[in-house]
């Protein structure tokens, strides 16, 4: 083993045994203090985000987390990302969509361990419903290899009592309203409340599936929903407050029984909301930043800025993540999501040339 | 009213409004009407087209403007030119509508205004009635509303555009006259450019982008962007930190150039291709060197070349335009770079003649 690989080794056991701990063992010097040893690990092992780092004139000492550069998302579709690792020694690599047009990003992993702890570190973190009979309105992890959402269930989905994770989706990615019927009828009449869990999108067809049949299903008393992601590649614009509604009318579900899972593929650990009303938070390995994008530092509380995001999970490549996301800040680490471009504000002619360069450039053949 | 009458009063109330619709005086509109129509009187009465043969231009009884976007021009030059000719104006208006139109209507005399209505929902009669429909804004709105229009009705449209520049001389000159037309109006205009080709090495390309960058500051100063939505401002700063990444893994072949403690100016420079880069305006603009050949540039403008607006030139000489005008690329202007903002009253918008494209004509013949 060479002194990189046995590096990363020792600082994956360490935050490995940090995920495994309860919220009350973690200070804010603890995260701070790790967060620092993540970075002096990953800044010399990973020499695109070095290289960031040293335009942005950030050295390898820092006094606090918040220093920490955070690596525009982009860059997971520019080059490849791995700390103290190399593509020999990558296990697993995730994909992002690719639905903005620039090809897709990949997040590659040395191991899954830390990203499989963090999903089931969240969930113990926040006494989220893991054992119950899980259905799974998404495609088997056999069957999307590359997708990081698909992983993330089927860890979650290990956990389920034995012979009760229930996959939904087809192979061919065809969502089976029949079998959803069938196990809501199962555990109604077994009086055992399950867990749904599935993309935001998956939910909308189960709820239209529903509507046009013209009756609801009803699933046991106690049952919640796990909704995740938005509509990508869809065409199909829903708020959240329209979503929860459905999920009411047509799964029988009120919104305090629903809560919304964001993650990405960058990362390996994920931000969690209950309800309408709840903004995120994330477990303790990590942080969230909104960032003023006029001036690149911390918005004020009651703010609208750009999402960062600081991960100890994300060992393997870098664990300060600058995402295109929009949220407001509440001052206190937690945040309500917005979404890219949650305003859709009224364009000028060339405003929206790259909406229009992108449409033209998926069917030109130029 | 007939023409003269509606020309007095237009150019007499139109410089407080000159920023978008450009210098107007009583012999420029008898120009333009002119140059449209043959003659300054055409719609009042039947003009010699022939031997014994008389023709009289009628403007539509009422038009339609649906206008779309941020910048108050393409409604306003379409208004204006709409009471040029006579005609009742039914202008549907962005959601949130655009003060300037409204202050364009309330600064006309009673009998003007009373041909000007706004409204920000499209009142289904005026489709139905309209006998002329100028529809501005995307491909999709442009299609629904070709779809809505019946035959008989005419129907202009005037899609999405995007702009460039091209600079041959890479002088300061150049650098102050990019600014400004990448400045003006937020760069939220079908004639705002995107990006200026350079001709030259990295190192001309990339230097002539760094004074570009000052002149933006410059520029700003001055006459500074308007506020941007969160929402705006978000897409320039990750914009610019994803350049400011690119920019690191090649060292010497790109740059970025920011306001401070702002989003207010970005200029990104880019050397290792030519390909068009869209920017997401706001006072955003890309350098990149041009192909050379020349004849290389259609291609390395790829999918925008379908939708160019207006290419802007410098040095701005007839010779260098005519230069580009060989290229056949499908913009429908060609004009000096400083200029790319302000398109003389006469100019054909997307290649359509702006008054002849509305009118019908009657001919009148003797023995």
């Amino acid at each position: 083993m060479d002194a990189e690989t046995r590096c990363y080794a020792e600082l994956e056991a360490r935050v490995a045994d940090r995920l495994a701990a309860t919220a009350a063992d973690w200070s804010e010097a603890e995260f701070s203090a790790l967060a620092r040893e993540v970075f002096a690990f990953q800044r010399p092992h990973n020499a695109p985000y070095a290289r960031y780092c040293e335009s942005t004139g950030v050295g390898l000492e820092i006094g606090d987390w918040r220093e920490i550069p955070a690596m525009p998302q982009a860059a997971f579709k520019l080059c490849a990302l791995r700390a103290g690792f190399d593509a020999a020694g990558t296990a697993r690599t995730f994909r992002t969509s690719g639905t903005t047009g620039e090809g897709f990003g990949q997040h590659h992993f040395k191991t899954l361990r830390l990203y499989e702890a963090a999903i089931l570190g969240g969930w113990r973190h926040f006494s989220l419903p893991i054992d119950r009979p899980q259905l799974l309105l998404a495609p088997h992890p056999d069957d999307a290899p590359h997708s990081s959402l698909a992983h993330m269930l089927g860890t979650l989905a290990r956990v389920a009592p034995a012979g009760e994770q229930h996959w939904c989706v087809s192979a061919d990615g065809k969502l089976e309203v029949e079998w959803v019927l069938a196990l809501a009828g199962r555990y109604r009449e077994a009086g055992r409340p399950v867990l749904l869990l599935g993309t935001a999108l998956a939910f909308l067809h189960l709820c239209e599936a529903l509507e046009k049949r013209g009756t609801p299903v009803t699933f046991p008393t106690g049952t919640e929903a796990m909704e995740t992601g938005g509509y990508k590649g869809s065409g199909r614009t829903l708020t959240k407050r329209e979503l929860y509604a459905r999920f009411e009318r047509w799964l029988g579900l009120p919104a305090e029984a629903i809560f919304n899972e964001y993650g990405m593929t960058e990362l390996s650990s994920q931000w969690y909301a209950r309800g309408l009303a709840q903004p995120h938070a994330g477990p303790p390995w990590t942080r969230a930043l909104v960032i003023d994008p006029e001036t690149g530092r911390e918005a004020a509380a009651g703010a609208v800025g750009v999402l960062r995001l600081f991960d100890l999970a994300n060992l393997g490549s870098v664990l300060a993540l600058g995402t295109q996301d929009l949220a407001e800040a509440h001052g206190d680490g937690t945040f309500t999501l917005l979404g890219r471009d949650p305003q859709a504000l009224p364009r000028g002619c060339s405003r929206a040339a790259d909406e229009l360069l992108a449409a033209t450039a998926a069917t030109s053949p130029t | 009213m007939n023409t003269d009458a509606r020309i007095e009063v237009l150019a007499r109330m139109t410089p407080a409004f000159a920023p978008w619709l450009g210098e107007v005086t009583v012999e420029n509109l008898r120009e333009l009407l002119q140059a449209e129509l043959g003659d300054a009187r055409a719609l009042d009465d039947f003009q010699p087209r022939g031997p014994r043969h008389f023709s009289k231009a009628v403007a539509p009884r009422t038009i339609l403007h649906i206008v779309s976007g941020n910048t108050p021009h393409a409604g306003l030059q379409s208004l204006f030119r709409g009471l040029l000719l006579g005609s009742h104006n039914w202008v549907k208006l962005p959601t949130g509508g655009l003060p300037e139109i409204a202050a364009f209507r309330d600064a006309l005399p009673a009998e003007l205004a009373a041909r000007v209505e706004l409204a920000e929902t499209l009142p289904e009669e005026w489709l139905g009635r309209a006998e002329a429909v100028i529809v501005f804004g995307a491909d999709a709105t442009i299609e629904e509303f070709r779809r809505r229009t019946q035959a008989g009705q005419i129907f202009v449209a005037h899609g999405h555009r995007v702009s460039f520049g091209v600079v041959c001389d890479a002088d300061a000159e150049a650098a102050r006259a990019a600014a400004r037309d990448a400045s003006l109006f937020d760069q939220r205009g079908c004639q705002s450019p995107h990006l200026f080709y350079v001709q030259g090495g990295a190192a001309r390309v990339l230097g002539w982008a760094a004074a570009l960058a000052r002149e933006m500051e410059i520029f700003n100063q001055t006459q500074p962007r308007a506020k941007l939505a969160p929402a705006d401002a978000a897409r320039i700063y990750t914009l610019r930190e994803e350049w400011r990444f690119r920019a690191t893994g090649a060292a010497g072949e790109a740059a970025v150039w920011t306001s401070a403690g702002s989003t207010d100016w970005t200029v990104i420079g880019d050397v290792r291709d030519s390909a068009f880069v869209a920017s997401p305006a706001d006072r955003v603009v890309f350098v990149k060197p041009l192909p050379e050949p020349l004849a290389a540039l259609p291609a390395a403008l790829g999918p925008a070349r379908r939708h160019l607006g207006a290419v802007g030139f410098w040095p701005a000489t007839v010779a260098h335009g005519r230069e580009l005008a060989a290229l056949d690329l499908p913009a429908a202007r060609l004009c000096p770079i400083g200029r790319m903002q302000t398109p003389p009253l006469t100019w054909h918008q997307d290649g359509l003649p702006p008054l002849g494209a509305l009118v019908r004509w009657v001919d009148l013949e003797t023995l």
